[in-house]
């Protein structure tokens, strides 16, 4: 599909998704497409089951997809066996009305008008001017967070006890003096703490380190050991090599996720209005004291 | 009318009757993976410009080819996730009213704020880095492949011309809906859109669609989608379930359909249709049992599905396809059973209720079947087979997950939603019954009885598919019982004590030996095993209290043993004669649900060399690493509403860490 195929079915399917009227129509469709595909295209009588040819190769061929082998003879008998014994229970659990009322087979049935409202919105491929768009309207949701590159050295208040704070000073004036040892991880104490971060969001240095760490490094200056600072696991002396600041994507670098976005919001949007089309064709009664509740909207929100 | 009669691709009888089939587990990170310079795990700080590696020397060819593990960055981050989640796509999690779909089951795994299935306000407090979910039914689409131009409908002039008119919009495609609605009633629809063999493909089922929008919350480096589903089998009640988890994209999963126990409950049959999907597509499989406490002696039985003895091949079958497995989740802890290991302090923990029977409580845990129902048992039991067949059936990691059938993986104690929308925070949902003995008695199990229970830790390489799964078949993994503690736990025989004490332990471990889930080399002569394990608590957590490393070994008489020692322990304890060490305190103020961190450890390191080692004798070890007691879920619901439980209902609990075990076998 090139461009302008592109752009051209985005008008369509705009206009389409704008036609509620369209929407019933194209509903109806597939209910009636799947209904004849269902029943291959005519039901058989009332007291006959038909096991065609093509029903049968369905059967053999979803076993197929199932096992990736064909079914054996004996398999193959089973397999009808079993659909015949769950047509004569199906057709006499509707005959009984078993599937009134029923919550599973109502709420699967639901689930598949939902399925078609999604189908029609995911057919959608958005133009790169509409991504655009989408991507400065949620600037904010598309951000990349800002990044830290630091290394830190940890004093253990368990194993220091009442010298850390002081130890920690000690240290610091040694680091900023330049004659701290060449590995100052190596002049605090063993963690299983990492030593350095690179390139880390705030989120993953709060999943480290705790969330006030996080917080206090994000403020540390660049370029030189500072500190020391206090975390859930003791004192650290902090020497943050770079800060990236949090900075907004062009549409190339993160298509894929505002694709994905801008399609989430799309059938968030193509369900509701699929709904409220579809429920203006009743009129919804609230009978009993309930009733008051609806009184000053519209009644029909009952069904929400 | 069109209920559950027609399936897409391989639906069949799968698809009307399986409930909670299928699991996929995405995974999240929110991290970007570490920097490629990292050569070494742990600490090790790849800024260090003066480091200085080991000299390599010229190793001879053989030498060079001998490490299987060579060219592999060690891991350096513990990733959290969840392999056990379930979204409406699971037949009892819609019928219990969950409504979130497989994507709104991603967005809330990666940390977004939800309005609930009952209508509260809910929220992970810190995203996962990876998840699977699990689902089944059929579904729609063949309007969509109209719309489309599907190849396949496009042969037929008619549908070419709605396509044309659909494409065209406004009237004219409205016109076209006119012409379908007609064509249908008067019997006059295009034979292709009638003929199943042709129609059956294009409805994209339920399956496909929840692989393709794995795919679309994939993101190496930060959040990690894997697709799977559950396997399902309750012979009799007893669970024999598994989650089965793809390497793979939807390209590769859509390819077949998955297995399920309408298709086979027999775990062989499962494993045959891995090899067939790996054969198939060039993919990779992987399967995690769970929940052995409910398969009344099941889960690690002497007998193959069919009743036949396990055999050398079903041993390494089983080994092949199924690396790792769920120690905890919400319906309970599957370590061991205090009346198993008598001696063994720490088993109280999600014992309660599930204890009683099978999944559907139609029969009850006889103390016969305790040996052959949990995961420490099944360890041992995994020696005696190996004695005897060669081979070890039961050599599996660990891990934990949720289960959580509302689409919320909730395990913090203070954050806890409940496994179905039934559950979900109220004031007396603790006192309701979740299941009623099917079988003999009145067996019944509560919603208090459920745990907050828990997470997948993964010491992958990075954050994607491939690293994640290849973890899981190294078993270089833990579980936690949904507390984040990072745990290293290391086996070789020449750890040193101050190798605890490294500022590179990580390092280390990996330098002198294997990691979780590996093998110990055959000893040498006069040599014992050490053990380098160190654990750091969840920084948003509690304190620990100890690591302990288990041990079990078949005796010279060819019976199992198994032996719990004290490793590493926070304060100034000693441990009595008998070897137990005293309580490390308790912090925790019921009534308002608070602890605090006063006692305990922040970090524990140490090495520990096996004091009983018989190299003759095969043996596992793994360890465990204890919090401090912290108020359980329960607490907190007293707290916040109010209410007054019972006094069977725990108010603390000490949360924890299992990890994969490490294996020693005699030299042959």
């Amino acid at each position: 599909m090139d461009v302008a195929d592109l752009v051209f079915t985005v008008q369509v399917m705009r206009r389409l998704l704008r036609e509620p009227l369209l929407h019933f129509l194209l509903i109806g469709t597939a209910l009636f497409l799947l209904y004849d595909a269902t029943n291959g295209g005519r039901a058989d009588a009332p007291r006959e089951i038909v096991m065609s040819e093509a029903r049968i190769e369905a059967l053999a061929e979803s076993f197929a997809t199932v096992w990736m082998r064909p079914p054996t003879a004996v398999e193959l008998k089973g397999l009808i066996d079993d659909y015949v014994a769950e047509e004569v229970y199906y057709r006499e659990g509707v005959a009984m009305g078993l599937d009134q009322d029923d919550t599973v087979i109502r709420r699967r049935l639901r689930q598949k008008m939902e399925f078609i409202s999604e189908d029609i919105a995911n057919s959608v491929e958005p133009a790169d001017a509409q991504l655009q768009e989408f991507l400065a309207q949620n600037a904010g949701k598309f951000a990349q967070p800002a990044e830290l590159s630091f290394r830190q050295v940890y004093l253990s208040a368990e194993r220091r006890g009442a010298t850390v704070r002081a130890d920690a000073e000690k240290l610091l004036a040694e680091l900023q003096a330049g004659r701290g040892p060449a590995h100052p991880a190596e002049a605090g104490d063993a963690t299983l703490l990492p030593a350095t971060m690179e390139a880390a969001s705030p989120q993953a240095i709060a999943n480290a380190f705790g969330e006030d760490f996080a917080r206090q490094v994000d403020e540390a200056p660049v370029g030189q050991w500072s500190g020391p600072i206090e975390s859930v696991f003791g004192v650290h002396l902090v020497r943050v090599d770079e800060r990236v600041a949090a900075e907004a994507p062009t549409l190339g670098e993160i298509r894929p996720i505002v694709l994905r976005e801008w399609q989430a919001e799309q059938r968030h949007r193509q369900n509701e209005s699929f709904l409220a089309a579809l429920r203006d064709k009743y009129k919804v009664r609230v009978e009993g004291p309930a009733a008051e509740l609806f009184a000053a909207r519209d009644a029909g929100s009952a069904a929400r | 009318m069109m209920s559950i009669e027609y399936r897409s691709p391989a639906g069949v009888a799968a698809l009307a009757l399986a409930a909670s089939m299928l699991t996929v587990a995405p995974a999240t990170s929110a991290q970007p993976s570490q920097p490629p310079n990292v050569a070494y795990g742990g600490v090790l700080d790849a800024g260090d410009e003066d480091y200085v590696p080991l000299p390599v020397g010229s190793p001879s060819p053989q030498a060079k080819a001998y490490s299987p593990y060579a060219g592999r960055k060690n891991p350096t981050r513990v990733l959290w996730g969840d392999t056990h989640l379930h979204s409406a796509n699971s037949g009892d999690a819609f019928t219990t009213g969950t409504r979130f779909t497989p994507e709104e089951t991603y967005r809330i795994s990666r940390g977004e704020e939800v309005i609930s299935t009952t209508g509260l306000p809910a929220r992970l407090p810190r995203p996962l880095d990876f998840v699977v979910l699990s689902d089944h039914a059929e579904g729609l689409g063949l309007i969509t492949e109209v719309y489309n131009s599907n190849p396949v409908l496009m042969g037929d002039s008619t549908l070419q011309r709605w396509n044309r008119m659909m494409k065209a919009g406004g009237a004219e495609a409205a016109a076209a809906v006119t012409e379908v609605i007609g064509a249908q009633a008067s019997n006059t629809l295009p034979s292709v859109l009638t003929d199943p063999k042709t129609v059956g493909p294009l409805m994209m089922s339920v399956w496909q669609r929840a692989a393709v929008m794995a795919d679309k919350y994939n993101e190496p480096g930060k959040f990690t989608t894997i697709i799977g589903f559950e396997w399902t089998p309750t012979p009799g009640g007893d669970n024999l379930h598994r989650n089965v988890l793809l390497r793979d994209g939807q390209a590769r999963a859509s390819q077949v359909f998955p297995f399920s126990s309408w298709n086979s409950e027999d775990p062989e049959k499962l494993w045959a249709w891995m090899e067939a999907y790996e054969q198939r597509t060039g993919g990779r499989a992987l399967a995690i049992p769970h929940n052995g406490n409910l398969s009344n002696g099941r889960m690690y039985a002497a007998q193959a599905f069919d009743g036949t003895p396990l055999t050398r091949d079903y041993a390494e079958r089983r080994q092949r396809w199924e690396p790792v497995q769920e120690i905890v989740q919400m319906k309970g802890a599957s370590e061991s059973h205090p009346k198993l290991s008598p001696n063994d302090e720490f088993l109280e923990y999600g014992i309660a209720g599930w204890e009683l029977g099978n999944l559907t409580l139609g029969g009850k845990l006889t103390p016969e079947m305790m040996p052959t129902s949990y995961v420490r048992a099944g360890f041992m039991r995994g020696l005696e087979h190996e004695a005897k067949l060669g081979v070890n059936p039961f050599k599996s990691g660990i891990i934990g997950s949720s289960d959580a059938h509302n689409a919320l993986p909730f395990v913090e104690e203070d954050n806890f939603f409940g496994k179905f929308p039934g559950q979900e925070p109220s004031a007396d949902r603790w006192k309701q019954r979740s299941s009623t003995g099917t079988g003999e008695g009145d067996a019944a199990r509560y919603t208090w009885q459920y745990l907050a229970a828990g997470y997948a830790a993964v010491w992958a390489t990075e954050n994607t598919r491939e690293a994640v799964f290849d973890a899981m078949m190294r078993r270089e993994t833990y579980g936690t019982s949904g507390t984040r503690m990072t745990v290293r736990f290391f086996g070789g025989y020449d750890y040193t004590p101050e190798d605890a004490q490294s500022r590179y332990l990580a390092d280390v471990g990996y330098t002198k030996g294997v990691p979780m889930g590996g093998d110990l080399k055959p000893a040498t002569a006069g040599k014992s095993p050490t053990f380098l394990v160190a654990a750091l608590k969840d920084p948003q957590g509690a304190n620990l209290d100890r690591i302990q490393i288990v041990k079990g070994w078949l005796d010279a008489s060819g019976t199992a043993q198994e032996k719990v020692y004290e490793v590493a322990w926070a304060g100034n304890r000693q441990p009595g004669k008998d070897g137990r060490l005293p309580s490390v305190g308790d912090t925790v103020d019921v009534a308002r649900a608070t602890y605090t961190n006063t006692i305990g450890s922040a970090e524990l390191a140490a090495v520990w060399k096996d004091p009983e080692f018989q190299p003759g004798q095969r043996a596992f070890y793994y360890a465990r690493v204890v919090e401090i007691p912290t108020p359980r879920w329960t607490a907190y619901d007293q707290a916040r509403f109010g209410v007054k439980m019972s006094a069977e209902v725990p108010m603390k609990q000490q949360e924890r860490g299992w990890t994969s075990p490490i294996w020693y076998s005699p030299s042959k």
